[in-house]
């Protein structure tokens, strides 16, 4: 399906402020019609992309293109960009219908096509009939659904959304997710979104980038990021994990044997990118990689049980030292006290080096 | 808490509050009866009420003609100090830490320096340009004083203003002139209103500046009120007083009715 939008490439750009380095040298293609998360924590450079993009800011080095238009030196107003802020900044002097007009106003489209598609928008993100309504009247969640509506109805060639959810409970935001989603699967408007909430990338996302430090250190499929983490940071903010200190003792056709301390034992297991021999590196285990019923596992004591719904997670203390969180569906050895085996899969494992960040 | 304060210390409390707006407040209503004094004194409280010296100050071309020139420089005074002042408030708005600092205060300044001194180096500069005794020269004095009151008071929304609202609007596609005309200026204009009252009050309350400046054509009403006092002490003073009462009065009733609709839309 060919989408609505534009394809968008950054070229080195990089930002800073004073010495501040808000952005590092960034390369990123996004595709047309795609949708991508810049995940992660706050000060990582997330919102600093996304103005860069935007043309709220304008980038120290580099060159941003829009297909193949160079954007670079085109101030906001140039770009036909829609965006949704955290705050929605919604104009509270005018109405809904006015909010959602500004654009098309602005760009001089006729009083009877205006009043179509903002009727039409208005429809999209189902709010039917609440053109006349003051924002003030409104809830969060109606509010972040015009701040939408604003974005889209001047048909941008890319939709930027900051952190567009933070502000809802979660109820409302688990709604709004599977809403956007359908939105994008239906149009397939190049989008790009910030969010810290990693199950909201993963849920929203074609492909989503992890960023740390003012860079991007892994963009992927949620499933590449999970399976293949390029670092510990990457492994730690996407899904749950176990990250046991190891040590590489030898490397060899992307498999590391390592040394884990905390299991008392040397294991092989493939190895991401920028793991070294001698080099201090992390085991990753998932927690539902994790078996209770193996042949020839570790032994433990379960020392905190939380249950989350249909899962467990439980704490196992192992004799050896280290401690490994354990999730199943279902499993009735996980009550606290129990003394139980614990094992894995190989194939599971990763040897991963730790956080790039802070170099 | 004041349900929980004792009866007693409630009352003390109100009726020290009563003492205090009656002290500020009576004086200044005062001039109302003395103005319907029928006698050729002022006399509190009036011996036999009359609209004789209405009749003497509406009769009497000095006092329409000082009254007409009151207007006039009000009106150019507050013109003057409203563009110059919210054209400050935004650029101020713009500046980082320091700078604004130091300009506010710059700006504020006729607040702070006697009028007297103001007046006296307006008075010296007037002379150097041959504007003395004009009314234009008497607005520029009038808008240099009410200058920080309109700056103030437009600041207030100022403030209060979304940055976002900004640059969503330039991400929309507006230009800066259209982004001020159709996001800024809706959201600061009870400051302007606000602003525009203090300048007029200040203009048409100015004695020091205007009696320096005042050609005998180009008397405003304050200046005609302090040399009636001095000569003659008649009640007709007491009209003029009352009247600028009444324009105080009303046009802070204006400004009161512009308001609600601001404060309800960032309810």
């Amino acid at each position: 399906m060919s989408g609505q939008g534009r394809g968008l490439r950054l070229a080195g750009v990089a930002k800073s402020y004073g010495s501040v380095t808000a952005l590092r040298q960034t390369d990123l293609t996004v595709e047309a019609g795609e949708f991508l998360t810049l995940l992660g924590p706050s000060g990582s450079g997330k919102t600093t992309l996304l103005n860069l993009v935007a043309g709220y800011v304008s980038p120290d080095e580099g060159q941003i293109f829009v297909d193949e238009r160079d954007v670079t030196s085109v101030p906001a107003r140039g770009r036909n960009i829609g965006m949704v802020f955290q705050n929605y900044a919604l104009f509270p002097h005018f109405d809904v219908a006015g909010n959602i007009a500004y654009g098309l106003k602005v760009r001089g489209v006729s009083k009877a096509e205006i009043a179509e598609r903002v009727s039409a928008v208005l429809a999209l993100v189902q709010l039917d009939g609440y053109g006349g309504r003051a924002i003030q009247q409104l809830s969060g969640g109606q509010q972040q659904r015009v701040a939408l509506a604003r974005a889209l109805v001047i048909e941008p060639d890319i939709l930027l959304m900051d952190e567009p959810l933070g502000a809802l409970d979660r109820q409302l935001r688990k709604i709004v997710q599977l809403e956007l989603r359908r939105l994008h699967e239906a149009h397939r408007r190049t989008t790009i979104y910030v969010t810290h909430d990693q199950e909201e990338a993963l849920i929203l996302s074609d492909r989503v980038a992890v960023m740390h430090d003012a860079r991007i250190i892994q963009i992927g499929t949620a499933a590449e990021l999970y399976a293949d983490p390029v670092d510990a940071f990457v492994a730690g903010f996407i899904g749950e994990s176990n990250l046991l200190p190891a040590r590489v003792i030898a490397l060899s056709g992307g498999i590391a044997a390592v040394e884990v301390p905390g299991l008392r034992r040397e294991l092989c297991a493939r190895a991401a990118p920028g793991v070294a021999v001698g080099r201090s590196a992390r085991l990753l285990i998932r927690p539902e990689h994790l078996q209770t019923d193996a042949a020839q596992g570790i032994t433990g004591v379960v020392d905190q049980v939380v249950y989350l719904g249909e899962l467990v997670a439980a704490r196992v203390a192992l004799e050896t030292g280290g401690a490994l969180w354990i999730r199943r569906v279902g499993d009735k050895v996980l009550v606290h006290g129990a003394k139980i085996e614990v094992g894995w899969a190989i194939e599971h494992l990763r040897v991963v080096a730790e956080a790039s960040g802070g170099e | 808490m004041p349900s929980a304060a004792p009866l007693t210390a409630r009352f003390v409390v109100n009726a020290l509050a009563a003492l205090v707006l009656g002290f500020l407040v009576l004086p200044m209503l005062a001039v109302i009866p003395a103005a319907f004094n029928q006698s050729s004194f002022i006399t509190l409280p009036p011996t036999r009420l009359s609209w004789r010296w209405y009749e003497a100050f509406f009769a009497d071309s000095e006092w329409m003609t000082s009254l007409a020139n009151s207007i006039k420089v009000g009106s150019l005074a507050t013109a003057i100090s409203l563009v110059l002042g919210t054209s400050a408030a935004l650029g101020l708005q713009r500046l980082g830490g320091r700078a604004r600092l130091m300009l506010t205060g710059l700006i504020l300044a006729p607040m702070v320096v006697p009028v007297i001194v103001t007046a006296i180096a307006l008075y010296r500069s007037i002379i150097d340009i041959k504007m003395t005794g004009s009314l234009a020269a008497m607005a520029v004095g009038h808008a240099l004083l009410a200058l920080p009151l309109v700056v103030i008071n437009v600041g207030v929304p100022l403030r209060a203003l979304d940055p976002n609202w900004h640059l969503a609007a330039a991400g929309l596609g507006a230009g800066p002139w259209t982004i001020f005309r159709t996001i800024t200026l809706p959201n600061i204009i009870p400051g302007i209103a606000a602003g525009a009252v203090f300048a007029a009050m200040t203009s048409f309350d100015e004695v020091v500046i205007s009696v320096f400046l005042a050609g005998y054509q180009t008397k405003t009403l304050p200046v005609k009120m302090w040399e009636t006092i001095r000569i003659e002490f008649t009640p007709v003073v007491a009209v003029a007083a009352t009247l600028l009462l009444l324009l105080a009065v009303v046009l802070f009733l204006v400004v009161h009715l512009f308001t609600p609709r601001v404060a309800g839309a960032s309810r």
